[in-house]
């Protein structure tokens, strides 16, 4: 019995040692930086005098139009965004996994998105869809349209669509690359299955394949949409100043002149972490379903 | 046994439909994803390139001449890009590769708050954080120069590498340990000979992975570099509205690390591995 | 009860390889148990695949009960394959499982359930409606999927190696119980099996396949008594083979003339086959020769002795009490009944005898 303990307690004492210095980092940045934005998002900054807490940041975000419309274009990014991504990485996942010629060489162009950095993707999306850019050249060159001004406003635009591209674009291979190794885990055996038993080819997928791949599909959201609510130089590149995507405008009142705006910006932060806590939660209760399965 | 009538070739006209929707479909997806690119590489060597010329009129050198060009910014930053990004990848494999161990192979108490810790960092945007850690960094002296750019990458890049060795060792045996030692290994002969060329493929992968993170990363350095910091990603956003000759060559030259990488770790690279998941990150 | 037909089915993967099926003739009786039976690879399960629909065959036919089936999509076709690991929906209960095809054909919610229940005492499983897949054993896993298959009555069940994944006692079981709801239900059933014990005990024909072809397709006992070449006879077990030359009902060997009335060839260079249980030490007669015994295994059930006759090796299985009687280097009468003598083209290459060493 004593000997068990003791070696119960080296084992802690080994584990406590190996996630020691990973630890310490998270706690010391990640951590330290989410309270030091809480402190300074309620107005505590002793540096300067001041000690004492109230949301006064939290009342003037939440009360001015301009955030709230920040608020829900954010949103809209990060849901529009997920949900096509969502879709065309399925269909991008199914139409890539029955053996062709050449299969390897497409999937490495289609993992080839995975690394090239959100940054270089936009720049090449503004060069694209820009009034004067490569497709807008192209339509003049079919006489579609006659000047750049012709052209449909894709990026700085209010709907966000030079973003929304952006987004797709990268997130197609992120989604489809865990849908198709799913996908090709599992094999077509299950589909034979169903369609044995009379499922026709959309009875089959429906019923068989979506749940086979959804909580890949689900947890590779989860990731997909808080990366593109929190993202701030795709806004930055390609939307507009007003209203801004919440980064870009905690970004601005964090830079602003006015020191008083920044706890503002730290409220703003806090905002951002929360929702994305939110998703964390979701995401380890939705895996957890999933594991118990 | 019977007699079979001869045998006919069997035609289906809606397979031969079905294969090339197939086709369309891929080759499609494929311009989609390299659509981006196209500008970008006509950008980098055109000299002048009016609206609405679909081509350029001239094409020149000059912005990949710049952007080698030793009195240039350019190749000071890529070298502090690399320098940082060299760093955090030691740093995150120093930390992350034991982290990894304890998480992979043991269950302990409170191992569900230390993943979902590890977790946070991976899904919590990076401007949500780092604002708090610039208003640390200036206080302490961390703000403006490489060091701090340096520690604020670990951020994305420690969880990251901690995640992929957390299910490397998940897959791993720890009995080979056991089996060396009843060998006759010591305890550092066995790591060495043992579990590192287990493990070695995946800590190769993590680090090739985390020093695409740090190399991709644009809001982190730019609030922490404080202007100081020049990396690439800093250079090439700001060229990308002025001069898109020059931010056209810089995309190529930003994205070949990445090319490379994936080159390297394709055979290892599959979707249910947790390398993938942080790639979110790039 | 439907019967099939294949008619020169064919199927290529890949041009550079041969075919996985090769020109493949077969009816198949209705109502009756029939194995496809065959080394792995030998493209057994492909056969099936076509039958199901789920593989299109490079050419040939398909028929059902006279009309052809290739155009008719799998879910159409009533013919249900039974996957060799079961592929029971992992996120759907049983009863869920169970009644899948009827959801796909738009029954209602209230008889699925009841045919769930009957189909659930059918396999012997009742009250399992509300289990997931992940918490059966592998034997109820099958039955699940077996029941599966049948809730949709199909007109032809189709069972990939359906017993290779349990083991021994279960293996029974369900055999048992195929067996019983095939009789009971009168469904033409294909099973695929690379067992042959599994074939024989089984299967009411069986057709046998080596890369692709067609090898024999007879009932089982035949497959023992009179394989069509020294190939299949190696197969369904150990034989000996003796090399010579056969005329008007008389096999001549290096080792002396045999009587053989039954043979699959005409008269020429021929190969006899008798099977090491057919072989009797210690009785003399006409079709008998001197052999010395070189070795012998004592296994219980029975015994197994290794004979020396002139240059040739033979094995012989008897009834244990003989290694009383027969010791190693004593030189005894060995007789070959004639009606257990069978003869075989002489061109087949056969294996030498105790290459398959199973008891």
């Amino acid at each position: 019995m004593k000997m068990r303990l003791t070696e119960k307690g080296a084992q802690r004492l080994s584990i406590s040692f190996l996630l020691a210095p990973a630890l310490a980092v998270i706690i010391l940045l990640f951590l330290g930086g989410l309270i030091t934005g809480l402190l300074r998002s309620l107005n505590y900054f002793p540096l300067i005098g001041l000690n004492d807490f109230n949301f006064e940041a939290y009342v003037a975000i939440f009360t001015d139009n301009g955030f709230i419309q920040s608020l829900v274009l954010t949103f809209h990014i990060a849901f529009t965004s997920t949900l096509i991504s969502c879709i065309l990485a399925v269909a991008a996942a199914l139409l890539l996994r029955p053996a062709f010629r050449g299969k390897r060489i497409v999937h490495f162009f289609f993992s080839l998105n995975l690394t090239i950095p959100h940054l270089v993707g936009a720049i090449g999306v503004l060069y694209l869809f820009q009034n004067s850019g490569l497709v807008s050249r192209i339509m003049t060159g079919l006489d579609l349209i006659s000047k750049p001004a012709d052209f449909p406003a894709m990026v700085f635009d209010p709907w966000a669509i030079g973003i929304i591209i952006q987004y797709v674009w990268k997130e197609i291979p992120f989604i489809g690359v865990i849908v198709l190794a799913i996908l090709l885990s599992v094999g077509e055996d299950y589909e034979s299955v169903a369609r044995s038993l009379g499922a026709n080819r959309w009875q089959a997928f429906r019923q068989v394949t979506l749940p086979l791949i959804m909580p890949g599909v689900v947890s590779a959201s989860v990731i997909v949409f808080a990366f593109t609510f929190g993202a701030f130089e795709i806004p930055y590149l390609l939307g507009r100043t007003f209203p801004a995507a919440l980064p870009v405008l905690a970004y601005q009142s964090y830079t602003d002149v006015d020191l008083a705006a920044r706890p503002q910006a730290m409220a703003m932060a806090m905002v951002i972490a929360f929702i994305s806590t939110l998703l964390i939660m979701a995401y380890m209760k939705l895996s957890r379903v999933y594991i118990r399965e | 046994m019977t007699t079979a009538p001869a045998p006919m070739p069997h035609f289906n006209p809606r397979s031969v439909g079905r294969v090339t929707l197939r086709w369309v479909g891929i080759a499609g997806l494929l311009a989609f994803l390299v659509a981006p690119m196209v500008p970008l590489f006509i950008w980098s060597i055109s000299f002048r390139w009016f609206y609405p010329d679909i081509l350029p009129s001239e094409y020149s050198s000059r912005a990949w001449e710049q952007v080698i060009s030793p009195t240039n910014n350019v190749l000071g930053s890529t070298w502090q890009t690399t320098l940082i990004a060299l760093l955090v990848t030691v740093l995150s494999v120093l930390f992350g590769v034991p982290a990894g161990r304890a998480l992979g192979l043991h269950n302990f108490r409170g191992k569900r708050i230390v993943e979902i810790m590890i977790l946070a960092p991976i899904i919590v945007p990076g401007l949500a954080v780092v604002l708090g850690i610039d208003t640390m960094f200036i206080r302490y002296g961390l703000s403006g120069n490489i060091i701090g750019v340096s520690l604020v990458h670990l951020v994305p890049t420690l969880p990251y590498m901690t995640l992929v060795m957390s299910g490397v060792y998940a897959n791993y045996d720890v009995d080979y340990e056991l089996q060396a030692r009843s060998l006759g290994a010591g305890r550092w002969a066995t790591q060495r000979y043992v579990t590192l060329p287990a493990v070695f493929p995946g800590v190769v992968v993590g680090a090739l992975f985390t020093f695409l993170i740090s190399w991709s990363q644009y809001v982190l350095t730019l609030l922490i570099g404080d202007g100081q910091v020049q990396t690439l990603p800093i250079l090439l956003f700001n060229f990308a509205r002025s001069e898109p000759a020059i931010a056209g060559a810089l995309s190529v030259v930003f994205i070949l690390p990445g090319i490379l990488v994936l080159l390297l770790s394709s055979k290892y690279l599959s979707g249910d591995s947790a390398a993938v998941g942080g790639i979110g990150n790039i | 009860m439907t019967q099939v037909k294949l008619s020169g089915l064919t199927k290529i993967f890949d041009a550079k390889n041969p075919p996985a099926v090769d020109q493949l003739d077969l009816d198949i009786d209705s109502g009756k148990l029939t194995a496809l039976l065959g080394p792995s690879g030998c493209g057994k399960t492909t056969t099936m695949k076509m039958i199901a629909g789920l593989l299109r065959p490079t050419s040939g036919d398909i028929l059902f009960d006279g009309n052809s089936i290739l155009s008719i999509k799998p879910e159409e076709r009533g013919a249900v394959m039974v996957f060799q690991n079961y592929l029971l929906f992992p996120y759907m209960s049983i009863a869920d499982n169970i009644g899948f095809g009827l959801k796909m054909r738009k029954v209602s919610k209230k008889e699925i359930r009841s045919r769930v229940t009957d189909m659930l005492d059918l396999v012997q499983l009742p009250g399992f409606e509300d289990r997931k897949p992940n918490q059966l054993s592998g034997g109820q896993q099958q039955r699940i999927a077996l029941a599966r298959a049948l809730i949709v009555e199909p007109n032809v069940l189709l069972l990939d190696e359906p017993l290779s994944n349990l083991d021994a006692h279960l293996r029974d079981e369900m055999r048992v119980l195929i067996r019983r709801i095939q009789t009971e239900m009168g469904i033409t059933t294909v099973f695929v099996t690379h067992d042959q014990e599994e074939a024989v005990v089984l299967a009411d024909k069986v057709a046998l396949l080596f890369d692709g072809r067609l090898q024999q397709f007879d009932s089982p006992d035949a497959f023992y008594d009179t394989p069509r070449s020294a190939e299949i006879a190696t197969f369904f077990g150990g034989t000996n083979f003796i090399p010579g030359h056969y005329q008007d009902g008389v096999m001549k060997t290096d080792i002396g003339n045999f009587k053989a009335p039954h043979s699959a060839v005409g008269d020429g260079a021929a190969m006899l086959s008798i099977r090491p249980e057919a072989i009797e030490l210690g009785v003399g007669g006409d079709n008998s020769v001197a052999g010395t015994i070189l070795s012998h295994v004592y296994a219980g059930r029975y015994a197994r002795f290794q004979v020396k006759i002139g240059d040739l090796e033979i094995e012989a299985i008897t009834e244990p009490g003989q290694v009383k009687l027969f010791g190693d280097g004593d030189t005894v009468p060995v007789n070959f009944a004639p009606d257990k003598i069978w003869i075989l083209e002489a061109n087949s290459t056969p294996q030498p005898v105790g290459a398959d060493s199973a008891g």
